[in-house]
């Protein structure tokens, strides 16, 4: 089955070219480096709230670790635009390594809860803290789960691509 | 300066320094020394986290003599499989250490388990890094050799010992047989990069002023789940030096960040051992830190910042240092 020709076209243009083959550091690597520094932000702040919610660390008052959803959207925003960018780099690489649909299935759930949590476990400020945790321990465990996936996921993909540009 | 001249530089540590720490360990059981105890603690943690440099700089130290005459291959490949073994008991020594020394702060002193383990393992490092430094010394000084023989001549604890020391090459081929092993190890890097920035960055941003409804004292019981990563990360980390040594030994972002890790050692000695810990521990809701709490949190922030920088780019500064 021929691959679409979209990928080449994208590929072939200059801003993808010169990601990939600048000798300036601040080309592909400058990209991936702030994809790792957004899902340290992302990741990081996502997984303290969930243990804490499961019961980690108890004598951190919950009610505060609201403004860490801040840095979660922070490092979301930054994995998006770098993410397209990484995309646009090696658009075929990633297209045709099923392994990168798990990824961005995974990453679509894990948004999905943290947006549950912002508005199911920590909008209601006048919740006591045993509710929080009761609503919010089966969101943490999912959540907990599907990053660690989607991270492992996503270093997988240096190792399971079958193509790494458009094959001629 | 070059890697050789670094790693004849660094082993002193390893080698002089467990044996002051045991030193020490012993004296505060004798004279029930909790100070001393903890000091010696300390020297264990810090002697664990310069073995990763002087063990690092070895294959840099073999690249500029392998090809003279007279040297043998032979006895490298021995000291380094001493090296390899001395060191898995020198990091668990080290971590030990910290686990002790995170119970000292809780409860003012280790627990009975930990003191036991710490100076079981203690005892066993000093013993293996004489032996790594032995070989180390029979490779360019045959005036201290048994025989005059360059072929590895062992004597009877040496061959029990060798028993357990790893060849180096196959060690290597072990390491890179299969990349899902290779893409596990870089995966749990990842992770416990996560749990360091996750535990530590809440700290960090808690004293620079962050979120100020958490008390300090709260945040700072994050702090062994960074210890925990940190420790994933030193195992994957050498695990994957092994299985690549000439990649990262020439490579010059993988020295600078090596250098960071250390200063982020210094960063937490200037935290722990001054005041600064003593003030800000009890730091509750709403109060600010003072200017020290805050340079040692911003400077934490960016050490680590620029651990993962220099982490990213190990790929693209390959062979940046000569071989020479």
């Amino acid at each position: 089955m021929a691959l679409p020709l979209f990928l080449r076209s994208i590929e072939e243009s200059s801003f993808s070219t010169w990601l990939r083959e600048t000798e300036s550091p601040f080309g592909f690597y400058f990209v991936l480096l702030f994809h790792t520094f957004g899902l340290a932000l992302l990741v990081g702040a996502n997984a303290l709230v969930d243990l804490r919610l499961l019961g980690f660390s108890p004598s951190i008052p919950l009610a505060p670790l609201k403004r860490f959803f801040r840095i979660m959207w922070i490092g979301f925003g930054i994995n998006a635009t770098t993410g397209v960018l990484l995309l646009i780099s090696y658009p075929t690489k990633a297209v045709t390594n099923p392994v990168f649909y798990a990824k961005l299935i995974m990453i679509g759930f894990a948004i999905w809860i943290l947006t549950k949590l912002q508005k199911e476990v920590f909008a209601d400020t006048t919740a006591t803290e045993a509710d929080m945790m009761a609503r919010g321990a089966s969101l943490a465990k999912w959540s907990l789960a599907l990053w660690v996936g989607a991270i492992s996921a996503g270093r997988l993909l240096a190792y399971t691509f079958k193509h790494i540009l458009y094959p001629f | 300066m070059n890697l050789a001249h670094l790693h004849l530089l660094l082993n002193h540590f390893p080698i002089i320094g467990t044996v002051v720490g045991v030193g020490l360990f012993l004296f505060s059981l004798a004279g029930k020394n909790d100070d001393l105890k903890r000091a010696s603690l300390i020297i264990f943690a810090v002697m664990a986290l310069l073995s990763l440099p002087t063990f690092f700089s070895g294959v840099g130290a073999e690249g500029a003599i392998v090809e003279l005459p007279g040297v043998s291959n032979v006895l490298i490949d021995r000291h380094e499989g001493a090296a390899i073994l001395a060191l898995f008991f020198m990091e668990i020594t080290g971590a030990l250490s910290l686990a002790g020394l995170w119970q000292s702060h809780k409860v003012s002193r280790p627990a009975r388990w930990n003191v036991a383990s710490v100076l079981l393992f203690s005892l066993i490092t000093v013993g293996l890094m004489a032996r790594v430094g032995t070989t180390g010394g029979d490779v360019r000084h045959p005036e201290i050799r048994a025989s005059a023989d360059p072929a590895a001549n062992e004597g009877t604890l040496g061959s029990i010992v060798q028993a357990f020391e790893p060849s180096p090459a196959k060690f290597t081929k072990l390491m890179t047989a299969d990349k899902y092993w290779w893409a596990f190890m870089m995966d749990m890097h990842f992770i416990g990069l996560i749990m360091i920035i996750g535990a530590v960055g809440a700290l960090d941003l808690r004293m620079l002023g962050f979120a100020k409804a958490l008390p300090i004292a709260s945040v700072h019981r994050l702090v062994p789940w960074a210890l925990a990563g940190f420790a994933i990360n030193v195992t994957t980390g050498v695990l994957a030096f092994i299985g690549m040594p000439a990649f990262y030994t020439y490579d010059i972002a993988f020295w600078i960040k090596i250098f960071a890790v250390l200063l982020l050692g210094l960063n937490a000695a200037a935290f722990y051992l001054t005041d600064t810990f003593k003030v800000v521990e009890h730091m509750g809701p709403g109060e600010d830190a003072p200017p020290s709490a805050k340079f040692i949190a911003a400077s934490s922030l960016v050490l680590w910042l620029g651990v993962i920088t220099l982490g990213r780019y190990i790929q693209l500064y390959q062979s940046t240092i000569s071989t020479r």
